[in-house]
Order: C-alpha cells, then sequence, then structure tokens
C-alpha cells in the first residue's frame, strides 16, 4: 500500500502528541504541565496505535522472522560490554587496570554487536531462501 | 606608643590620598583624551562628502554613550570592547554553523547518487525532510536534553540561562547526566547566546540524523523514517552530546577521575558521526538487506549508483561543510586560544587529502581501478576521523588520521557486506561509524599537548595530550567514550527501532522494493522522462522469490 493518508494522519496525531507532551514537560511544575504531558504521552501512543492498526495493510517485506528473544539477548550482551567498562573505572584505580577493562568492555560489546546480532539476523534471512 | 598610631594614621591618610589623586588625575587624563580623540573624529560634514579611502569610517564617534550628559567614559569604550569580542564570535559560530547547514546538500548528492534511479526521489526527501524532523525534535526538547546544563562559555557571552544539569552521585562524585533548561526556546532561554549556540548545535545534531538515511535507503519506509528520525533527534543524539559537550558525565572524567582532560571530541567524531553511524548500523540490521543484494552462498552483488558525478560533488560540498564544522567548533575567533582556527582548518584539509589517498591508492592497487565512489568515501573518512582531533593536533598527526581513515574505511566497507552481510548503500556505517571511532581513539593517541583554549579542557588545567606524547591517561577517557557509543547509543538506538519496527514496520513492501520507492513512497519519479532499463535478473527478483 505505501505512503498512504492513513499515515499521513497518524504522523500529524505523532506530531501534535509530541508537542503538547514536551511543552506538559517543560512546565511541569504546574497543574497545566503535569496535564499536558500525560494528554501528550497519550496521543503519542493513540498514534502509534494507529499505524499498529494500519501496519498490516502494507503488505509483505522482503524480510523473515527471527528470534526476538535473540535480539535482545544480542542487544543486552552490546550493553553488558559498556557496563563493564563503567564499572572498571571504579573497581580498578590505576590507569592501565582501567586501560585493559576498558578494552574488555569494547570487546565484549563488539561481540555482541559483530557476532550475536548479525547470526540472529542472518539466521533466517530471506537471500539464504 | 600613642605618637606611633599617630604617625601610622597620619601614614595612611596621607598614602590614600595620594591613590585617589593619582586616580582622579589618571580619571581625568583619559577623560581628556577621550575628549580630544571625540572632538578630532571626522565631522558630520567630512562624512558626508563619503569615505572612498575607508579611513574616517569607525571611529570614536561609533562607540555608544551610556551617559550623555557625562560624554564618553572608559567604562563605554570596555563594554564595547567586550561586545566586540562576542560579536566576532557570534558571528563566527553563526557562519561556520551555516556552513554546517549546507552539508545537508552535500549528504543528499552523495546518498542519492549512490542509489538507483527508480529511488532518487525517496532519497532525496529522506535528506530533505531529515532537516525538518530534526529541528523539530530538537527545539522541542533535545537541545534541553544535551545543553540545558552547559553554561560557562566564556566566548559565547557565558550561556548563564543554560545552567539546569540533573546529576547523579555515583562513586562518590557527581556526575552530569542531562539537561533541563532550553525546551522551547522560551522563559529565560530566550536570550542571544543561547539562540546562537541552538543554532550550531542543532546543525550538528541534523548531521548525525542524515547518516542514518544513507545506511538504510532504497527500503526504509518514509513513515518509520521521519519518526525514527525525529525520536534521534529528540533523544539519542542530545543524550550522548550531553554526557560529552553538555557538562555530562563523560567530559568529567579528568575532574573526577583524573584520566587526562576528559572525554575529548573537539567537533564530534564521535558525537556526530559514530553517533550517526552505528544508528545506521542498528537500523540498517533490522531494515535487512536490499532484494537481491545478497546471493544464497552468502556473497553480494554490486549495486551501482545512478550518478557518480552527483556523489563527488556531494563530496564536495562536504569538504566545504566541514570548514564550518572543525574550526567552528572552537565557538569563537576571538580569545581563548581561538586563534587555532588556522590550524584547526588546515588539519581538516590535510586529512580530507590523505583519506582520499589512502583509499583511492588502495582500490587502485588492490582492486585495479582508482574507484571513485570510494574515493569520495575516503575523503569524507579522513574529513570524519579529523573531527574530533582537529583541534590538539599537529599537521603531521591530521595527515596520518586522515590516511589510516582512507585505508579503514575500504576495510570496513568489505567487512560491514561480507562479514556482518549488512547492507549498507553508500558505506555510512564504514565512513562515519568505523572512522568516527577511529577519530575518537586518535585524539588519545596523537594530540600534541600544545592546544590552549583559555588554559584548560572540561575544567581541568593544561593541553590536551595523548598516548605519543605523554599521556596515557586520556587514551582510557577515549577508550571509555567509544565503550559508551558501542554499547549505550547502539542498544538504545537498537531498541527504539525495534520497537518502531513492532508498531509502524521499518520496511517497505515487496512491491514497492522491486518498483523502486519514488512512485509508491513519494508518488512521484526522481527522474519522470527517463526511460528505465531494465535491471539485471538477480537484482529484479520476481515477488513471489522474495516472499518465498
Amino acid at each position: 500500500m505505501a505512503a498512504n493518508t492513513g499515515q499521513g494522519k497518524g504522523f500529524g496525531l505523532f506530531l501534535v502528541g509530541l508537542t503538547v507532551g514536551c511543552a506538559g514537560i517543560a512546565y511541569l511544575s504546574t497543574g497545566t504541565g503535569k496535564v499536558a504531558a500525560i494528554v501528550g504521552a497519550a496521543i503519542v501512543l493513540a498514534s502509534l496505535f494507529s499505524f499498529l492498526k494500519i501496519k498490516p495493510l502494507e503488505g509483505a517485506t522482503a524480510q523473515k522472522a527471527s528470534s526476538t528473544v535473540m535480539k535482545l539477548v544480542g542487544a543486552a550482551t552490546v550493553c553488558l560490554g559498556w557496563l563493564v567498562t563503567i564499572g572498571g573505572l571504579h573497581a580498578a584505580s590505576t590507569t592501565g587496570g582501567r586501560l585493559v577493562v576498558a578494552l574488555i568492555g569494547i570487546a565484549v560489546s563488539l561481540f555482541g554487536m559483530l557476532y550475536v546480532l548479525p547470526t540472529t539476523f542472518n539466521k533466517n534471512a530471506l537471500w539464504k531462501a | 606608643m600613642k605618637m606611633t598610631r599617630r604617625r601610622c594614621y597620619a601614614l595612611c591618610v596621607l598614602t590614600l590620598s595620594l591613590l585617589l589623586t593619582v586616580a582622579g588625575f589618571a580619571q581625568s587624563q583619559s577623560a581628556t583624551e577621550l575628549k580630544d580623540a571625540a572632538a578630532k573624529a571626522p565631522s558630520a560634514a567630512d562624512m558626508q562628502k563619503g569615505d572612498p579611502g575607508g579611513s574616517i569610517t569607525g571611529t570614536i564617534n561609533d562607540v555608544p554613550v551610556s551617559d550623555s550628559k557625562a560624554g564618553l567614559t572608559l567604562g563605554d569604550v570596555a563594554n564595547q570592547i567586550g561586545q566586540n569580542k562576542i560579536a566576532i564570535n557570534f558571528t563566527w559560530t553563526l557562519i561556520t554553523g551555516f556552513l554546517v547547514m549546507f552539508m545537508q546538500a552535500g549528504f543528499a548528492m552523495v546518498e542519492a547518487g549512490l542509489c538507483r534511479v527508480k529511488n532518487a526521489n525517496h532519497t532525496y526527501m529522506m535528506n530533505f525532510v531529515v532537516y525538518g524532523c530534526g529541528l523539530l525534535a530538537y527545539w522541542l526538547i533535545g537541545f534541553a536534553i544535551q545543553m540545558g546544563g552547559a553554561a560557562g562559555n566564556g566566548n559565547l557571552g557565558g550561556l548563564a540561562p543554560l545552567a539546569s544539569e540533573h546529576t547523579l552521585s555515583l562513586f562518590g562524585h557527581t556526575w552530569g547526566i542531562f539537561g533541563g533548561s532550553g525546551m522551547f526556546l522560551a522563559g529565560h532561554t530566550y536570550d542571544v547566546g543561547v539562540m546562537v549556540i541552538f543554532l550550531f548545535q542543532m546543525v550538528f545534531m541534523d548531521t548525525a540524523l542524515t547518516i542514518v538515511t544513507g545506511a538504510c535507503a532504497e527500503r526504509w519506509k518514509f513513515l518509520t523514517f521521519c519518526v525514527s528520525s525525529i525520536l534521534m533527534g529528540a533523544f539519542t543524539y542530545p543524550l550522548f552530546a550531553n554526557w560529552a559537550w553538555g557538562a555530562g558525565w563523560l567530559s568529567q572524567l579528568g575532574t573526577n577521575l583524573g584520566l587526562g582532560k576528559g572525554y575529548c571530541d573537539f567537533a564530534g567524531s564521535g558525537v556526530v558521526h559514530a553517533v550517526g553511524g552505528l544508528t545506521g548500523l542498528a537500523v540498517a540490521m533490522i531494515v535487512g538487506p536490499r532484494i537481491g543484494k545478497f546471493n544464497r552462498d552468502g556473497s553480494s552483488n554490486p549495486i551501482i549508483g545512478h550518478d557518480i558525478s552527483a556523489v563527488l560533488i556531494g563530496c564536495f560540498i562536504l569538504a566545504f561543510g566541514w570548514f564550518g564544522f572543525n574550526p567552528g567548533s572552537t565557538l569563537g575567533a576571538s580569545a581563548n586560544g581561538n586563534l587555532r582556527i588556522g590550524s584547526v582548518a588546515v588539519n581538516t584539509m590535510l586529512a580530507g587529502c590523505t583519506g582520499t589517498f589512502g583509499a583511492l591508492l588502495y582500490m587502485w592497487i588492490l582492486k585495479g581501478k582508482p574507484d571513485a565512489s570510494m574515493s569520495g568515501n575516503g575523503l569524507l573518512a579522513g574529513l570524519v576521523a579529523i573531527t574530533a582531533p582537529s583541534g590538539f593536533v599537529s599537521a603531521p598527526g591530521a595527515a596520518i588520521i586522515g590516511l589510516i581513515a582512507g585505508v579503514l574505511v575500504c576495510f570496513s566497507v568489505s567487512f560491514v557486506e561480507n562479514a556482518l552481510k549488512v547492507d549498507d548503500p553508500v558505506g555510512a556505517i564504514s565512513v562515519h561509524g568505523t572512522c568516527g571511532l577511529w577519530g575518537v581513539l586518535s585524539v588519545g593517541l596523537f594530540a600534541d599537548g600544545t592546544s590552549n583554549y583559555g588554559g584548560s579542557w572540561n575544567g581541568v588545567t593544561g593541553s590536551v595530550t595523548g598516548l605519543f606524547y605523554g599521556d596515557s591517561s586520556q587514551l582510557v577517557a577515549q577508550l571509555v567514550g567509544i565503550s559508551t557509543l558501542l554499547g549505550f547509543v547502539f542498544t538504545f538506538s537498537f531498541l527504539l527501532n525495534l520497537g518502531l519496527e513492532f508498531f509502524l514496520g521499518q520496511r517497505v513492501s515487496v512491491e514497492t522494493e522491486v518498483a523502486g520507492l519514488d512512485l509508491p513512497e513519494m508518488g512521484q519519479l526522481g527522474y519522470p522522462e527517463f526511460v528505465f532499463r531494465p535491471e539485471p535478473e538477480i537484482l529484479a527478483q520476481a515477488q513471489a522469490v522474495a516472499v518465498a
């Protein structure tokens, strides 16, 4: 179906919700601000569900489903590397120690990013069919 | 005893009187000099005759007087000097910001040129609309998150209204997490200095956003691109930019933990390019490769762009805009070591030059031809890599950094395509992601300790100095920045876009992709009078095969 009026309306709604929500956050200390933040969030959610509703009309894409769990595991591995680096700043007190822990953290992140996630996405890749 | 005390009093009174007399004399002498100068200034009649030589325009008469009865005072002159400094810095920052804004045109030409004719309108439109999406998101909330606590920049008058950084106390130190002032640029942030820094930072943010459109070109749903770009401009980019530039925790690694001068990223190899490149990688993984890009055995097919002239002209526009990107990042041309702008500009040129040679020679020697698109990517790789170190390294250092980036981008393009099986039509992940990370790392290696922007950087006294010049702790700060880019920025972008995949879907339908995105997504062909040549069979697989 490609681009259509439903998408346009949903996107307009999303922009309105985002603007109202941000205005609410900007004045969150006031009563009006709190109401605006809640209304904005509700409008953004409504726009997302309007997108979800028209999504099946799009037609099939050149993708095959892959494991969501493994995608999350991959993302968690990438994030874990960062946490290792941050933890190392506290655990190690010398420059050399922090250097080593930072390199380990980067290696863990790269393992998740360059091995776990590509393996997950390519397991059922369309081009393999 | 009494006599001594009296003598002391008398001596004090005498000294005070003498000082007052000298001060009064000096003041009256200055006032007399100012009056003399005013008397010698050209008269209205002289000015009416015209000033072809430019020798009588701009005199003491042009200095504003605060009290017309008292006439011109030293205070008026000093105020004018201060305002001139800020005016020079405002003008410099704004003009360099305008140059960066023009880079959007370069990105549009490079990306569209590297795509097929049937997707030209869609690719150009993504590069056009990303400007509005990013600007809106940044105005609403992104700027406040990034710069809301960045007060204290003397180049732009102090930016005092931006004094609200939310912090977290951890391991005995206080760390900046995100800013809070500046949403909608309303209230007390309705300020001349804040407007200047908003414009400059906004065009940087938009550069990061437009990188993603290249990595996902020719199959990204336009609606999802719009929403994804808005969320990136509102949250992903501003968060990391706050940590690096907006008084956030990465910039405090020096003051809190003694790691060099904290994370140093002069103009954004990490903040702008690596954020864009890594987000591009995250979205490109989710969107998947274009139909026909990979064969069943995993080998890849080249999908040639439609306009190499657009690509190379776009590269030149980007190189031109980079003179705003890097030298402009001093945020001023007057005071605080800002005269280093010449060095920054030359470093930028040199790295672009050696980056081009690195890629050109790699392709020529190993593949037999001086490939045009890879030469263009080599230029951009060198420019991306020098963006972080441009303010801290020597000219030979810049040349080496650029050369390595030019070769690195060729390896990276091959790795992303052949090892990861990620389809990146324009090489954005390699140019901006890989070379952006290399740029961040190179600060920790090549910074030569000669820069002096007001005597300190990130609140730590002294110049930024890398491993090769004796400070290994700076390298650790840079590695922490790299780890954050990989571990936080990539993960955040990945999860955000995985959510959009659920609600909106990231990819166009098979029919749309095979037909080309111009008509189904944009309603108009990029080149309506062109006769399309049928694509090779492998690139135009039938719908049935694609869906099977």
